[in-house]
């Protein structure tokens, strides 16, 4: 078993202070401990429904080191199994994205149904004499779960239903996943790049980063792609759920219109298919961002082709992928109202191209920022240096606000983030076998008149 | 985009003349890349250009697509490649600051299509060849390379040759570059 480095049980006492030792960023013990204790119990997202629309149409996806076929069978029932026959465990499955009823083993040729029910075994009765059970060398199955469109798998039979593990982030999905009754589906396939990153600063930044946007994105504010002032740009709410590690930020600019920046059969869509609470929370949002636990993100923004004209909204979706300590397989998803024309969609992809994936205007410098702190944090002894994780520390949450969870006001703040790396911390920190409790996560903010109770 | 359905073309003193022409200018064009001398660069596309580079899936064989028919790592006009380079050419392109080194090997050239039925400012012809990208960043010893095979509509307008359409075919499904704050 993976010993546990002595600075992550020292980050239970510093985390409630604000700090978080820079070498949870780029370390090959925590990435060892991250498969054993968070990727293998937490759930996973694995796939858009939309991008297994027809019986037999599949996609490989990853949990932590493991490849998993995603396959929707012939009764339209999704499944997914481990990629390894269970023969000799080699790759049954070859191609990204397709549509199968079987999947063979080209070493020796076991054939497993897009049920996983092994049905083919070459020479079953020279070689086995009747011996094998077919029953028991199926593809080994991984439990599912969906909310609107999204796929989650966990490897953990023991795991709470996704249900309880979203805790609540459902509300803050939605803007993302229900633009109208009929939802979304990918625009198209995703976009995959590696990189010397480790995903753990993009989940946190996905969480609600606003800080970073100025200066990082500083370009779109110089060509004139954002009116915003620094004053508004920090207007709006950033909620958390806590002991799940879930985190939104929303940002407002006020006096615009409702839902702005989205087509009216989107505005429209949004109003059908919002409750009258998460309407009031989202009808002002200039932009929101955020983050599933562990490594889903979301971020709805305007962006146009060229400065000065109007801004289209844009939903992108994106999966960080851990591939080793410090280095990430990036995973980047547009998706679409169901409900719009495919002018529409089309014209709304072309924006998101030109803002994200791997030429995205925004995403450049965020990989760059991204890349080169995995690297610093790698070093020998950053362990022993300290991050500051300041911001918020005493706020007070909102007592008025229709979302769960904590929401505070105004929604650049690193209240969320506290939550995020309890919330992992409390993974990596629980032994294999027992349960991960969701209420031993500390509070992420200690309001200043509750403060003796918090000594 | 199959290469059976093109013919080996034939060599005579005008198909010389013209692979010297377009290698030359693609040669040049790679070099003002290379230089970073961008807003040289883009002059060289004609106004209703395309610039595009399809994602790439692997597929299993006789699957209907490998490059995706909607997916774009870039999606561009001569319009967005030009904000591209009014980012690159702020104080605040983080991505490129240091700037990047990258250097464009190009080969392969074969000239598969002219059309001689139009005007003679407005000939094209399409041109398909390999470009081995190769960034060097910061003082990293590790490279980052995208090989590439380019489609081009080149037409040749008053001014010489401009780019009208250029698809570019990545062969990596899962790209090693940290991005793309280049082109190409």
């Amino acid at each position: 078993m993976t010993t546990i480095p002595e600075y992550l049980v020292k980050m239970r006492e510093t985390l409630p202070k604000g700090r978080i030792p820079a070498k949870i960023f780029n370390d090959p013990q925590v990435y060892q401990l991250e498969k054993e204790r968070l990727f293998s119990r937490a759930w996973v997202f694995l796939a858009h429904e939309s991008e297994i629309p027809q019986p037999g149409d599949y996609v490989l996806r990853w949990i932590a080191d493991l490849s998993v076929i995603l396959v929707r069978d012939e009764h339209g029932r999704i499944r997914a199994f481990r990629n390894a026959c269970t023969h000799r465990g080699n790759q049954v499955c070859k191609a990204e994205m397709g549509n199968a009823s079987h999947f063979r083993c080209s070493y020796h040729g076991w054939t497993f149904k897009n049920t996983g029910e092994l049905v083919g075994v070459p020479y079953h009765r020279e070689v086995y004499r009747g011996q094998l059970d077919k029953n028991e060398w199926g593809l080994h199955p991984v439990r599912i779960d969906t909310y609107a469109g999204l796929i989650f798998g966990t490897l953990d039979p023991n795991a709470d239903s996704l249900e309880t593990y979203l805790g609540g982030f459902q509300f803050y999905l939605d803007f993302f996943l229900r633009p109208g009754p009929e939802g979304t589906e990918v625009y198209a396939p995703p976009e995959r790049w590696v990189a010397d990153t480790d995903w753990k600063i993009c989940a946190e930044n996905f969480g609600g980063d606003g800080y970073h946007t100025p200066v990082a994105h500083q370009f779109g504010f110089a060509l004139g792609f954002y009116p915003s002032t620094g004053r508004t740009h920090f207007m709006g709410f950033a909620a958390h759920i806590p002991g799940c590690g879930h985190c939104i930020g929303i940002g407002h600019t006020p006096g615009l219109p409702p839902f702005p920046g989205f087509p009216p059969e989107v505005v429209e869509g949004y109003q059908q298919a919002l409750t009258p609470e998460q309407i009031s929370v989202f009808r002002d949002a200039r932009m929101a961002v955020a983050t599933v636990f562990p490594n889903l993100s979301f971020l709805i923004q305007p962006f146009s082709l060229t400065p000065g004209k109007p801004g289209l909204k844009f939903c992108t979706m994106r999966l960080w992928h851990p591939r080793g300590p410090g280095r990430i397989e990036m995973w980047t998803w547009c998706l679409v109202p169901k409900h719009i024309s495919p002018e529409l969609k089309q014209e709304i992809y072309r924006v998101y191209s030109l803002a994200f994936g791997a030429a995205g205007t925004f995403e450049q410098d965020d990989f760059e920022n991204w890349t080169n702190l995995s690297r610093q944090n790698a070093a020998f002894n950053a362990d022993t240096f300290e991050l500051a994780y300041l911001q918020g520390l005493d706020w007070e949450p909102l007592s008025d606000f229709p979302g769960p969870g904590y929401a505070f006001t105004p929604y650049v703040t690193e209240i969320g983030f506290r939550n995020l790396w309890g919330t992992w911390l409390n993974y990596l920190l629980t032994p294999p076998g027992e349960r991960v409790d969701p209420t031993k996560v500390p509070p992420a903010f200690y309001p200043a008149k509750h403060a003796s109770a918090a000594e | 985009m199959l290469l059976q359905d093109i013919p080996l073309p034939a060599i005579d003193l005008d198909y010389i003349k013209l692979y010297h022409e377009l290698y030359q200018f693609l040669s040049y064009e790679a070099l003002l890349m290379s230089e970073r001398r961008y807003d040289d660069w883009l002059a060289l596309f004609t106004d209703d250009a395309v610039y595009e580079v399809p994602i790439r899936v692997t597929r299993e064989r006789g699957a209907a697509w490998e490059l995706s028919p909607t997916g774009r790592l870039f999606d561009d006009t001569k319009e967005t490649l030009a904000v591209r380079i009014a980012r690159l050419n702020t104080e605040y392109a983080w991505a490129e600051d240091p700037p990047s080194r990258v250097r464009y090997y190009l080969s392969n050239l074969l000239i598969t299509s002219r059309s001689n039925d139009l005007p003679e400012n407005q000939q094209e012809v399409t041109a398909r060849y390999n470009v081995l990208v190769i960034r060097t960043r910061g003082e990293l010893p590790d490279i980052e390379f995208v090989s590439t095979h380019r489609q081009d509509r080149l037409r040749h307008t008053q001014d010489g040759w401009r780019i009208a359409h250029r698809t570019i075919i990545i062969d990596h499904s899962v790209l090693q570059v940290r991005n793309l704050s280049f082109f190409l």
